[in-house]
């Protein structure tokens, strides 16, 4: 008897690994600045997922796993908002957030 | 035989994975945020069944909560055009899925053929204290510093974010 939840690592992993393959996906093919970040958000937490299934199936489970994880949902919260305030301003300068088309920068 | 923890991780992945398809290939932007809220909510089943009850709770509150609500309300004051089609919100998809796919190989592979997966780990979450004590206990013992840190720059966020998104008047 291993364990009352019989399920392996390798699932949480498996399952990580698809998350963060379509984010990556996302990422390159959005053309709209918002669904980047939207993809950015899906690969944190296919990260988050690798930390927690480690620091939860060690031999001396390590709650560092999860301190990891909340860290990580603290910086991508501000991300999201720093992203999303650089976005609303490129919009009222530009009136598109298409990320090929930004030319804020160039002069 | 499956048994119910295994179930409910096949329904919560599936949940999970197919919802995050849905963000990447939305053409409306609006749909994909709402779908990203569906995906945390699978990711916070999936700690749940990892022995991480608190964590699942801070995804709740925060993605969830949070950072969704904030994505939709960007979406609000940012989209005009909420109507373009799939071909329009996208780039050339097949070499984005030509390389995510190979990526996904190289790491399905690396975890289906890791052997210290076998041998040591592959028991189950164990049944210790990961609990509101140990995270709030780990938190002000151990990294109490990076927790201070983390705090400084959720400040500076605060600040920056507001300096940016603030309306650019005739400034003096």
């Amino acid at each position: 008897m291993h364990s009352a939840y019989g399920i392996p690592i390798s699932w949480f992993l498996t399952v990580s690994a698809m998350l963060f393959c379509i984010g990556l996906f996302g990422m390159m093919i959005r053309r709209s600045a918002i669904g980047m970040l939207l993809s950015i958000e899906l690969m944190l937490n296919a990260a988050n997922i690798n930390l927690v299934a480690f620091g939860s199936y060690l031999k001396l489970p390590s709650i560092a796993g999860q301190i990891f994880a909340i860290f990580v949902i603290t910086l991508a919260a501000a991300e999201a908002a720093i992203g999303l305030a650089i976005v609303i301003n490129i919009y009222r300068l530009e009136q598109h957030i298409d990320a090929d088309k930004i030319t804020a920068m160039k002069q | 035989m499956i048994t119910g923890y295994q179930l409910a991780f096949i329904a919560l992945a599936g949940m999970t994975v197919t919802a995050a398809i849905g963000v990447v290939l939305m053409p409306n932007i609006l749909r994909a945020a709402l779908l990203l809220g569906l995906t945390l909510i699978g990711v916070a089943g999936l700690y749940v069944l990892m022995n991480a009850p608190f964590l699942a709770a801070v995804q709740i509150m925060i993605y969830v909560g949070a950072i969704t609500t904030m994505i939709i309300l960007a979406i609000f004051l940012s989209n005009r055009v909420m109507k373009i089609g799939f071909f329009q919100a996208i780039y050339n998809p097949i070499l984005a899925a030509g390389a995510a796919g190979l990526m996904f190989l190289f790491l399905f592979l690396t975890v289906a053929n890791s052997e210290w997966i076998r041998a040591g780990v592959d028991v189950g979450p164990a049944n210790s204290n990961v609990g509101v004590e140990a995270v709030s206990r780990a938190l002000l013992q151990p990294y109490v510093f990076p927790f201070e840190l983390a705090s400084v720059v959720l400040l500076a966020v605060l600040v920056g974010s507001v300096v940016i998104a603030k309306e650019d008047t005739a400034d003096a």
